[in-house]
């Protein structure tokens, strides 16, 4: 069997007493689109910058197609970066620019130029070669640093936050036309982003990181409905975070209502092995709390609370419920009906096979 | 406002009202004034005095200046020294600045280094230059140092040659340039290196097609101070030529304080000047020549 593309194995990372790496492991296969996905600190730029050699890992291993680059310095590693501020070089052309990879692997002048030229064209700026880095606007300079990176033909391209710059619109066309580049290519992304939207509508595979953990290595659907910790849970999307504890039947027992959750619960997914008295946290997504017309509704666990405000936004209607000391989002398509206000009382309820537990107690 | 930017001249805005302009007149006038009162005042003197032989106006003085072989001579030293001055201060300043911005990490040592750098600039030239006549003289302790670790059989003579004088001014003028590429340096971005080892450069080849050009600017400009710091200098060469050399600014000096012959002086201070300039020119056009550059 082919080795990995990329093999990474228990890489660890101090910057002085912070602890930026404790320790990843990660495997990425040829053609994948990989996100580094996580807030500011968690690591996933420290862990782009070991694989490109700018930083010289504590501990562990990086292997490229079976070697390890470990020790190797950048210009010796087979693959590009996409930075986040472009680094163009401010004093050559566009097409030197994307000619400068090309000319140092020792390909003739006029070669490096065409081929330049070809990667400006699938980046749809063929008339800019010209032009300097300056004078071209922020989503330009976007594509001359794509195109300088994949003018190299690398197998695994590293972009660090590369869509961050942009304004919204313009992110979102550059994300479609990023993913149809790679798909294209074949090239495998590893592409940071703390932008979980951006991450689920881009990527085959999504690395969850926290203070220097992976936390979860998964589809977007797989990181949605079954997040492995209460930080995914909490990170990715929004969630209802219901506090309980196990029963010592299998069963699970949640500051929701007066039922146990059955266990083990139908709902697929990782479901951790309950020990009695041990403290879970229920997630919930909004869409799968329901706005119910009875309390006894078959095959529901229901609550009474009241409304605390109604927000519209556009085609979904997002209800915030009081039970108890909890505020809970109830999310559903449409506009919100007559009738439905701050201080009505109503029934909530979802089905238990919606519910997902993970570990530990919810942050207060 | 729009319309001034766009220069569509049919909606071209009226003259700002009387009331602002007045206002405006004081901010402008200080600047301008100082500008006339210390740059352009004291050239337009020294220009109409060296026009200027037997009460009438002449270009009598220049003749004297071009004419005499003498002068020339002095110019080719003149110039030489300045040369080697800055070939000298480059090839010490320009690594010296790398270390600083480049390899020394930490923020109180660099700040260290570029204190003891700046230090001999707040004593005064003459002193600094003394200084060297001691230590270049022929039992100074630079001659004493290089016979005993064996490098000299017996003492060399700096004192008087062009090369004392040029250590003179190496030591005097390094600052300018490690100030000037330091600068420069600091605002290259590292990513832009981070980039071009990601692409395949060597660490040699990133410096080469990447930082040098990018702070090329700042080495020029460091380079023409230099220059004409070195060119225009009297202490240093004055103290350190022994008697045995002269250059431009002594002829100058000497119209000026011992023969009191303002229009000639006024003619060799604006000969050198124009060389300068030319030289100056020449060497920008040559830094240039590396095309559009930001």
């Amino acid at each position: 069997m082919l080795p990995a593309l990329l093999s990474i194995r228990d890489l660890g990372k101090r910057f002085g007493g912070f602890h930026a790496l404790k320790g990843v492991s990660l495997e990425v296969e040829h053609g994948e689109f990989i996100a580094l996905l996580g807030p500011s600190g968690c690591g996933k730029t420290t862990l782009l910058r070991c694989i490109a050699g700018f930083l010289t890992p504590d501990s562990g291993d990086i292997r490229i197609g079976g070697d390890s680059v470990t020790r190797l310095p950048p210009h010796r590693r087979p693959l590009n970066t996409v930075f986040q501020n472009y680094a163009l070089f401010p004093h050559m052309s566009v097409l030197d620019n994307i000619a400068y990879g090309p000319r140092r692997h020792g390909v003739p002048r006029g070669e490096a130029a065409e081929r330049a030229a070809q990667a400006l064209h699938l980046v749809g700026l063929e008339a800019l070669g010209a032009r300097y880095p300056r004078e071209l606007s922020g989503g330009q300079q976007q594509r001359v640093a794509l195109a300088r990176a994949v003018v190299n033909r690398p197998k695994l391209l590293l972009l660090d936050e590369p869509l961050s710059a942009l304004d919204m619109k313009l992110r979102k066309r550059m994300q479609i036309e990023l993913k149809h580049l790679q798909e294209k290519l074949g090239i495998a992304f590893v592409f940071v982003t703390h932008d979980q939207e951006e991450a689920m509508s881009m990527a085959d595979r999504i690395v969850v990181m926290n203070r220097g953990l992976i936390e979860q290595v998964g589809s977007g659907t797989a990181v949605y409905a079954t997040p492995a910790t209460r930080f995914v849970a909490e990170f990715i999307g929004e969630a209802n975070l219901l506090p309980g504890a196990a029963d010592g039947d299998g069963g699970l027992r949640l500051a929701f209502g007066t039922a146990a959750v059955p266990h083990p619960c139908p709902h697929p997914g990782p479901w951790p092995d309950i020990d009695a008295g041990q403290s879970r946290t229920g997630v919930l997504r909004p869409e799968h709390l329901e706005l119910l017309d009875r309390a006894d509704e078959p095959g529901f666990l229901t609550e009474r609370g009241i409304v605390e405000d109604v927000i519209n936004t556009g085609g979904q209607t997002l209800v915030m419920v009081r039970v108890g000391d909890a505020l809970l989002a109830s999310r559903r398509l449409g506009m919100p009906g007559a009738g439905l206000g701050r201080g009505t009382q109503v029934v909530v309820g979802f089905r238990p096979e919606h519910l997902h537990v993970v570990v530990g107690e919810p942050a207060p | 406002m729009t319309a001034a930017l766009t220069g569509d001249p049919a909606v071209a805005p009226a003259a700002p009202p009387p009331t602002a302009l007045r206002r405006a007149l004081p901010l402008l006038a200080a600047p301008v004034a100082f500008f006339v009162a210390f740059f352009a005042v004291p050239m337009v003197v020294v220009l109409s005095s060296s026009l200027m032989a037997g009460g009438a106006p002449s270009l009598a003085n220049y003749a004297r200046v071009l004419l005499d072989q003498y002068h020339w001579d002095v110019l080719a030293v003149t110039f030489r020294i300045a040369a080697l001055t800055t070939l000298a201060v480059t090839l010490l300043g320009y690594p010296l600045a790398y270390y600083l911005v480049r390899v020394v990490s930490s923020n109180a040592l660099r700040r260290s280094c570029v204190i003891l750098l700046l230090l001999p600039l707040f004593t005064s030239n003459i002193v600094r230059s003394f200084g060297w006549m001691i230590l270049l003289g022929r039992n100074g302790l630079v001659n004493d140092t290089l016979v005993g670790v064996g490098l000299l059989e017996r003492p060399v003579r700096f004192l008087g040659t062009e090369t004392g004088i040029v250590i003179g001014l190496v030591y005097i003028l390094l600052p300018f340039i490690v100030l000037a590429v330091g600068n420069a340096l600091a605002t290259v971005d590292p990513t832009l290196e981070e980039a071009s080892a990601d692409l395949g450069s060597s660490p040699f080849t990133t410096f080469w097609t990447v930082t040098f050009p990018l702070c090329l600017p700042g080495l020029i400009a460091g380079v023409i101070m230099v220059f004409t710091l070195a060119a225009s200098a009297y202490v240093t060469p004055a103290l350190l030529s022994g008697g045995k050399i002269t250059v431009f600014p002594m002829l100058i000096f000497q119209q000026y304080s011992t023969v009191f012959d303002v229009h000639y002086g006024g003619a060799l201070s604006i000969t050198l000047l124009v060389f300068t300039l030319v030289l100056v020119a020449l060497a920008g056009r040559i830094g240039n020549g590396g095309g559009n550059r930001s």
